[in-house]
C-alpha cells in the first residue's frame, strides 16, 4: 500500500460541528491519525442534528456528521471531569496537533490553554478555530454560519438588489475556515525549525472568510467603490446563468478572445454588429446583449448549450442538480465518488477528495462510532488495562 | 521568544505559472507565508486579472492585481522561444513546488510536464489544477467561477425560496486556490519526512464540490432528497434572517438555535408576552410562524443601526451580525483591534490580511503585485546567472491583453 501523506501524525481532534471536522476530516484523508474526542452519552453536537439518513434521529445517523467524520477514530471524554483533564494530557504527549474549536475562554478554563500543553509537549501545534479569533472584541461573541457570512461581507453581495441579503445554502464560512485550519496547521508543523517548537494557531473564520471578498475589498481601499448585491449579474457580460428549455445555462462569454468566433450559435446575426463587439461593449450594452441571447437560450437543454459553448471554446457550463452532479459523466469518468461501508448506512457515494497526490492517495474511511476506539486508544496509546478503562467508563470519565 | 523569526515557507521557492485568479490565490497564500513566488508572465497575453487597458500601464495598477499577486515576482518568459524554455528548466531546477493551471497537455507540449521537469529536480512538487481535473471527458473543457459553481451543484443550494432564481454566492476560485494551497502543503509535509516529490492533480470542480457541499451530496444519495434552498431560514430552528435597520441596505443576520435562545430574542425586544406565546415556544411552533415572527423582528431592528442591534443581541447571549459592506468591513473595530489589515512594506497602501494567524512569526504584506516583468534582470541574471542581453525589453507593441479578439 502506497503511503500516505501525513501517515506519521497523529492529531487530537476536540473539535465540534463543522470547521474543525472538516480540517480534520482532510488530515485523516490525507493519512493522519484522527483521535475525535467526544463527550460521553452524546458526542459532537452534529451528531444530534439533521438532516439523518432516513430521516431517522440516530447519533450515528446524522448525515453532515457522517460526511466530516470521515477517517476518524472516536473516543469519549468528558473534559470536565479531572481524570478526563489529565487523560487528555496523557493524549496530548502523544499528539503532533490538537484541534479545538470551542469559543476562546473554553480550554483555558478547562485549565487545558496552549502554555498548558506546550509544557507537557512542546512541539505540539494548538490549532484554535473560533468564530472571530482568540482576541478583539468580538471574540466572545455568538455565531451561525449566517452570522459569519454576515460579518466576513459576503451577505450584502449576495442575492437581490432589492431585498434582504442572502445567506449562503451551504455553510460556507465553516468549511472555508476549515480549509484555513488545515494549511495553517500543516504550515505551523512543517515549520517547526530544529527546535522543533509548536506554536498556538489562531483560526477566525470571519478572517478566513474575507479572503472571498479581497479583490473588492482590495479596490475598496484603493477608490472607495463599495460593490452592493447585483442578483447574479457579473462585472463581465455576458457571464450568469439564463434560463434554458430545462432548467439554467450559464453563458460565460470568456476567454473574451474567442467570443467573436463563438457568437454565431446564438443564431443571431447582430450580436457581430460592431457595438457588441469588444467586452467593453457589451459591458455598456449589458440588457441588449441579454435580450439577444436569451432566446436561443431557452429554447434549448442545458446539456446541448454546455456543449455548444464548449465546443466553440467559451466557458459555458449549466446549473447541475444534485441528482445531476451524481451522474456527471466527468465524475463517472474520474471515479470521484467513492463507496464507504458504515454499519448505521450500509454502503453509500460519498465525494472524493479535493485534490489527489500522485504518490500519496486519499485513505476513504467512514466516520467512527461513538467512542468506538476507547479501547485502542486508551489501551494502545495509554497502555491503559481493560479493568481500568471499563473502571473509567462506569466513573463517568470516559 | 526573539522577535524576528523565519516564516515557515521561508526557502521554499515556486515557480508559478497559473493565471487568472485560483491559482494565484494559492500562491498568494504560500507568498504571504514566506515561500518566493516567482510569477512566470508571457507579454503577448498577460495575465486576466492585468485586465483589458494599456495605457499608463494600467496592467499594473490594478488593485485586484496589487491584492492577489502580493508578495511575487514576475518574469517574463515566451515559451516559443527555446532560451525562454531553458530559463524555466533553470529556474524549476532551483525549485521546490511548480503550480500551473494551463489547458491539459500544453505543458507536455513544450517538454514542461511532471516527468520532464522531475528529471531536472529531484523531490519537486507540481500542482496542476485545471477546471475539470487532467482526465475525463470534460478535461479539455474550459472553466471560470461561475461556471464551476453551476456544474458542482453549488450554485442550485441557494435561493431566497425553493421555487425562485438560485443565488451565486461567491466566486469558486478563491476556494479552488484555498484548496491548491493546502495540496502544496501536504505534498510539502510528505516531502520533508521522505524526500519525495510528487504531482498533484487537482480539477477545481472537484475541489469545490469537496470542500464546500460534499454533505448535500451525501444527503441526496442517502436520502434521495436535498433539504437546501431555504433562503435565510434553517431547516431545524427559527426564527432566522437578515432583518431590516436603520439606514440604506442596513441588515443585522439573527439566527435562533434553542427554545432558551427564542426567551433570550423575546427580553432583548422587550416582547415578554411574545415569551408567553404557546404557538413560538417550540422550533417547530416559531418554524410555522416564521412570516409573523419576521415581522416582529424586523420592527424591532428597524429602529436600530446594524451595529446597535448586533451589540444588543450580542449582550443577550444571541448570535447575530451586523451585514457588513467593503466599507464597514474596511473600519471594523474588531478587525482593527486583531491587526488584520495591512500598511505594505512598499508604501502602497492597505491591504487585507491572512486567513489565520501564525504567532510565530507574523508575514507583511512585503510588496504590491509585481509590475509585468519587474524581476526578469534579478530573476534571470540574478538568481540564474543568464546573460542581461537575453533579456527581451518589453515594449508596447509586444503586449497583449487577455481580452483581445482573435
Amino acid at each position: 500500500m502506497p503511503d500516505a501523506a501525513l501517515s506519521h501524525l497523529n492529531v487530537l481532534d476536540l473539535s465540534h460541528y463543522v470547521a474543525g471536522p472538516h480540517c480534520t476530516k482532510m488530515m485523516a484523508g490525507f493519512g493522519a491519525t484522527v483521535v475525535k474526542v467526544e463527550r460521553p452519552g452524546t458526542g459532537d453536537r452534529l451528531r444530534s442534528m439533521g438532516p439523518f439518513y432516513k430521516e431517522t434521529p440516530d447519533l450515528e445517523g446524522s448525515i453532515p456528521f457522517l460526511w466530516l467524520n470521515t477517517g476518524k477514530k472516536s473516543v469519549t471524554l468528558n473534559l470536565k471531569s479531572e481524570g478526563g483533564k489529565k487523560i487528555l494530557q496523557d493524549l496530548a504527549r502523544k499528539a503532533d496537533v490538537v484541534v479545538e474549536s470551542f469559543s476562546p475562554r473554553v480550554m483555558p478554563g478547562l485549565g487545558l490553554s496552549y502554555d498548558v500543553l506546550r509544557k507537557i509537549n512542546p512541539g505540539i501545534v494548538m490549532t484554535s478555530i473560533s468564530s472571530f479569533g482568540q482576541t478583539g472584541p468580538y471574540r466572545d461573541f455568538r455565531a451561525a454560519e449566517i452570522v459569519e457570512y454576515a460579518l466576513s461581507g459576503l451577505a450584502y453581495l449576495t442575492g437581490d438588489p432589492d431585498k434582504a441579503p442572502l445567506g449562503a445554502g451551504p455553510c460556507m464560512a465553516q468549511y472555508t475556515a476549515g480549509l484555513s485550519a488545515y494549511i495553517a496547521t500543516l504550515m505551523a508543523l512543517f515549520g517547526r525549525g530544529e527546535a522543533g517548537e509548536g506554536q498556538h494557531v489562531d483560526v477566525s473564520v470571519q478572517e478566513s472568510n474575507l479572503d472571498n471578498i479581497e479583490v473588492v475589498l482590495t479596490e475598496y481601499m484603493r477608490t472607495g467603490k463599495i460593490p452592493k448585491r447585483t442578483g447574479d449579474e457579473h462585472v463581465l457580460v455576458p457571464w450568469q446563468i439564463y434560463p434554458c428549455q430545462d432548467g439554467y445555462a450559464a453563458i460565460m462569454g470568456g476567454p473574451v478572445r474567442h467570443w467573436l468566433r463563438a457568437v454565431d450559435l446564438f443564431e443571431e446575426p447582430r450580436l457581430k454588429d460592431k457595438p457588441y463587439q469588444r467586452i467593453e461593449n457589451r459591458i455598456e450594452h449589458r440588457e441588449e446583449v441579454k435580450q439577444m441571447l436569451s432566446p436561443w437560450v431557452a429554447r434549448h437543454a442545458k446539456r446541448d448549450i454546455y456543449r455548444a459553448g464548449q465546443a466553440r471554446k467559451l466557458a459555458f457550463g449549466y446549473l447541475a442538480t444534485l441528482g445531476e452532479v451524481l451522474e456527471s459523466p466527468q465524475h463517472v469518468a474520474r471515479g470521484y465518488f467513492q463507496e464507504v461501508e458504515h454499519p448505521v448506512t450500509g454502503r453509500q457515494k460519498y465525494c472524493g477528495p479535493p485534490f489527489r497526490p500522485a504518490q500519496t492517495p486519499w485513505c476513504a474511511g467512514r466516520a467512527p462510532l461513538l467512542g468506538e476506539h476507547n479501547e485502542e486508544i486508551y489501551g494502545g496509546w495509554l497502555g491503559l488495562p481493560e479493568a481500568e478503562t471499563r473502571r473509567l467508563k462506569d466513573e463517568g470519565v470516559i | 521568544m526573539p522577535a524576528i523569526r523565519k516564516l515557515p515557507l521561508s526557502g521554499v521557492r515556486i515557480a508559478d505559472l497559473t493565471q487568472n485568479w485560483a491559482g494565484p490565490h494559492a500562491t498568494r497564500i504560500l507568498a504571504d507565508f514566506g515561500a518566493e513566488v516567482i510569477k512566470i508572465e508571457y507579454v503577448r497575453r498577460m495575465d486576466g486579472l492585468r485586465g483589458a487597458g494599456k495605457e499608463n500601464q494600467a496592467y499594473d495598477h490594478h488593485p485586484r492585481w496589487l491584492e492577489v499577486n502580493r508578495n511575487k515576482k514576475s518574469i517574463t518568459l515566451d515559451l516559443k522561444r527555446p532560451t525562454d524554455v531553458e530559463v524555466l528548466k533553470d529556474l524549476v531546477k532551483i525549485s521546490d513546488v511548480v503550480t500551473e493551471c494551463s489547458r491539459v497537455g500544453v505543458l507536455d507540449k513544450f517538454g514542461l510536464g511532471y516527468e520532464e521537469l522531475k528529471k531536472l529536480r529531484p523531490g519537486l512538487i507540481m500542482l496542476s489544477m485545471p477546471g475539470y481535473g487532467s482526465s475525463g471527458p470534460d478535461a479539455q473543457c474550459a472553466a471560470y467561477g461561475g461556471t464551476l459553481e453551476a456544474l458542482s451543484g453549488i450554485h442550485s443550494l441557494t435561493a431566497y425560496q425553493r421555487t425562485s432564481k438560485p443565488m451565486r454566492i461567491k466566486e469558486v476560485d478563491v476556494t479552488s486556490g484555498v484548496a491548491g494551497a493546502c495540496a502544496v502543503m501536504t505534498a510539502l509535509i510528505y516531502r520533508q519526512r521522505t524526500g519525495k516529490g510528487q504531482w498533484i492533480d487537482l480539477s477545481q470542480l472537484e475541489a469545490a464540490t469537496s470542500c464546500l457541499i460534499g454533505e448535500h451530496l451525501l444527503e441526496f444519495v442517502m436520502n434521495g432528497k436535498a433539504t437546501l434552498p431555504l433562503g435565510n431560514r434553517d431547516a431545524r430552528n427559527a426564527p432566522q434572517g437578515c432583518y431590516p435597520c436603520r439606514g440604506d441596505d442596513k441588515w443585522v443576520a439573527i439566527s435562533i438555535r434553542s427554545d432558551e435562545e427564542w426567551l433570550r430574542l423575546c427580553n432583548a425586544m422587550r416582547r415578554p408576552e411574545l415569551a408567553e406565546d404557546p404557538r413560538f415556544r417550540t422550533a417547530a411552533g416559531r418554524l410555522a410562524g416564521h412570516d409573523q415572527i419576521d415581522g416582529i423582528i424586523g420592527a424591532w431592528t428597524a429602529q436600530w443601526t446594524h451595529y446597535e442591534a448586533m451589540k444588543a443581541l450580542q449582550a443577550a447571549g444571541i448570535a447575530a451580525g451586523a451585514v457588513l459592506n467593503v466599507a464597514e468591513i474596511a473600519e471594523d473595530t474588531h478587525l482593527k483591534y486583531r491587526g488584520f489589515f495591512h500598511e505594505a512594506e512598499d508604501g502602497t497602501g492597505r491591504y487585507p490580511g491572512m486567513p489565520f494567524v501564525l504567532p510565530r512569526a507574523l508575514p507583511e504584506v512585503r510588496n504590491r503585485g509585481p509590475r509585468l516583468g519587474e524581476h526578469d534582470e534579478e530573476v534571470r541574471c540574478g538568481l540564474l546567472g543568464r546573460p542581461k542581453e537575453e533579456i527581451e525589453p518589453i515594449t508596447v507593441d509586444k503586449i497583449g491583453t487577455a481580452f483581445e479578439i482573435e
